[in-house]
């Protein structure tokens, strides 16, 4: 369905942060992509639903094609309308509007008031916490919230496939659980997924095949279960997860890479 | 002596010039709210507006019902010019950057108005009819009684467009933040373009209530220096504040004009937005109905 194939991108013309790296994503599959700070995995992300574009990045070699057409360097608004929603890092509501505002917005392709209000139910339908949370400004809630309604957007615009990058950032244990049983019914209703995280206990959980990315390239590739097996992932990832350390780290991180667009 | 007729009528009238800044400072916002330009230029749009309806009504002979209709359009074409010509291609700029073309482009509407129209004071055409209307003894100039009404009807739809439509949040998710509209497959390019025709047609709106039965020369652009101060108590994102905001500005303006500038002999009552405005930059930057950062800790 999503093929990625020798890509590689480069942000404001010198900073190579993805080096030609090669996946696929097949239909009804749920593919995780793992790595480290830094690894190129929000990069791989941002090329392929293109909003690299905000933020002065390129694809400069390689290919992305969807279904058998090239996207790469395509029109985000176009990309989306074909069936690929992002949700960034950083579960990034629109934070002064309502949760059903949020949902309305994404629902924005919708051909009629009614279509839209039918995909809003199913939304409150899957995901029952949106529902209460209807009329609250979605820049108060709590971050296991807000992540349940970036999630609930995506699925307003009716997507083939949702990336999602980072969906366990900063959360409890619990509302980890929470937000992944709602990925998983999504997987059981077949929809695809693209997971990007550093939970990497979770993630192969719920995935069928992962990557491992390092340093802008792909270095380990394996069905879910040959790599929750693996020793190095078991090292590395399983072992080295400190919550609290990376958490703070994280929280900071975001609001620094933000970058200035259209003024 | 303190007479409470002449004290009505100074708050009306006040509160009803203050409706026609907030109809002004609508443009504005629009504008800024899509594409953060804080757009100097404002003024210049009412103007140019103002030569458009001239020339359509007085030097074509249009009658209103085409000459009016045809204006906005002709509004709404030239907003769409100015963002294709000078801001779609700033791309990524920074936010001086911005500002500083919207001062060029008010160096560059004066001169185009000079060249399409010619320097010479221009008689306005006369929308709404000049006898005032007459409540009691309260004595209200119709066309801003009118125009007032517009304003809260535009006001009022457009607050409703932009928090409960599609095609409004999906201006409003623009607003936000550009990034995750586009990330949601909103085209951040066209939101922008639709909200500068927007601006540039409540511009000439304004302009027509302002301007109608008056004479039109450059001077008349100083009324968006007027609707600064009702922008920014507004807060620069609430369309709806904006109403109460220029009700505010403009009663205060009207009654210090009334009782201070006799007694100091200068004109305070002018300067009072501004004074009002830098108090509010002061103690609250966003407004009283802006969008402040949300923080969570
Ligand atoms: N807008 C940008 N401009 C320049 N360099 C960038 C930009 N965004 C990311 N980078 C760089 O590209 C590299 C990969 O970043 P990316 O955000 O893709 O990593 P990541 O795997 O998502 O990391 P994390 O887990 O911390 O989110 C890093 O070295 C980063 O500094
Ligand atoms: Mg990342």
């Amino acid at each position: 369905m999503l093929e990625l194939s020798n890509v590689e991108v480069l942000y404001s013309d010198v900073i190579l942060a993805v080096k030609g790296i090669t996946l696929a994503v097949p239909k009804g599959s749920c593919i995780t992509l793992l790595g480290g700070n830094g690894a190129g995995k929000s990069t791989t992300l941002k090329s392929i639903s293109n909003v690299l574009m905000t933020e002065d990045g390129k694809v400069t070699s390689g290919t992305i094609s969807f279904e058998g057409a090239r996207i790469d360097g395509g029109d985000p608004a176009k990309i989306v309308r074909n069936g690929i929603v992002h949700v960034m890092e950083g579960r990034r509501v629109l934070s002064h509007l309502t949760v059903e505002q949020n949902l309305i917005a994404g629902g924005h392709m919708e051909p009629s008031t009614q279509s839209m209000r039918r995909r809003l139910d199913g939304v409150y339908d899957r995901i029952k916490r949106l529902a209460s949370l209807k009329s609250r400004t979605t820049g108060y809630l709590s971050g296991g919230e807000q992540q349940m309604v970036v999630i609930g957007r995506a699925l307003m615009a009716n997507p083939k496939l949702i990336m999602i990058d980072e969906p366990s950032l900063g959360l409890a244990p619990m509302m980890v659980d929470e937000v992944f049983g709602v990925l998983r019914s999504l997987k059981d209703d077949g929809l695809t997924l693209l997971i990007v995280e550093q939970n990497t206990r979770v993630a192969l959980d719920l995935a069928d095949f992962g990557y491992v990315m390092e340093d802008g390239r792909i270095v380990l590739e394996g069905n879910a279960a040959d790599l929750r097996a693996n020793e190095d992932i078991r090292e590395f990832y399983l072992g080295l997860n400190l919550e609290g350390e990376r958490k703070s780290y994280r929280s900071i991180k975001h609001y620094r890479r933000r970058k200035r667009w259209l003024g | 002596m303190f007479d409470p007729i002449d004290f009505l009528n100074y708050l009306i009238n006040g509160a009803l010039v203050g409706l026609l800044y907030a109809l002004i400072a609508m443009g504005f916002i629009v504008i800024y709210r899509a594409s953060k330009v804080f757009n100097f230029a404002q003024g210049e749009l009412v103007v140019f507006g103002g030569f458009v309806v001239w020339w359509m009504v007085i030097q074509t002979g249009l009658p209103l019902v085409v000459a009016l209709p045809l204006a906005m359009v002709m509004s709404a074409l030239f907003g769409l010019a100015i963002e294709r010509i000078f801001f779609s291609r700033l791309v990524g700029e920074s936010g001086f950057a911005m500002v500083m073309v919207t001062i060029g482009l008010l160096i560059l509407i004066r001169g185009l108005i000079l060249v399409l129209f010619g320097p010479q004071v221009r008689p306005f055409p006369i929308i709404f009819p000049l006898k005032p209307v007459i409540i009691g003894d309260i004595l209200i100039p119709r066309s801003l009684l009118i125009g007032a009404m517009i304003t809260v009807v535009v006001g009022l739809g457009l607050s409703w467009f932009f928090n409960n439509t599609r095609a409004g949040l999906k201006m409003t998710a623009v607003a936000e933040d550009h990034q995750v509209a586009l990330s949601m497959g909103i085209s951040v390019k066209r939101s922008i373009a639709f909200a500068w025709a927007l601006g540039a047609v409540l511009s000439t709106l304004g302009a027509i209530i302002y301007l109608s039965g008056k004479s039109l020369n450059f001077l008349a652009s100083d009324i968006g220096l007027s609707a600064l101060p009702v922008a920014l108590l507004a807060g620069f994102e609430s369309i709806a504040g904006v109403l109460l905001a220029g009700l505010i500005v403009g009663a205060v303006q009207g009654l210090v004009t009334a009782y201070v500038d006799p007694v100091i002999g200068g004109a305070v009552g002018s300067v009072f937005p501004f004074v009002i405005m830098l108090v509010i930059l002061f103690i609250r930057p966003t407004g009283m109905f802006g969008w402040r950062t949300i923080e969570r800790v």
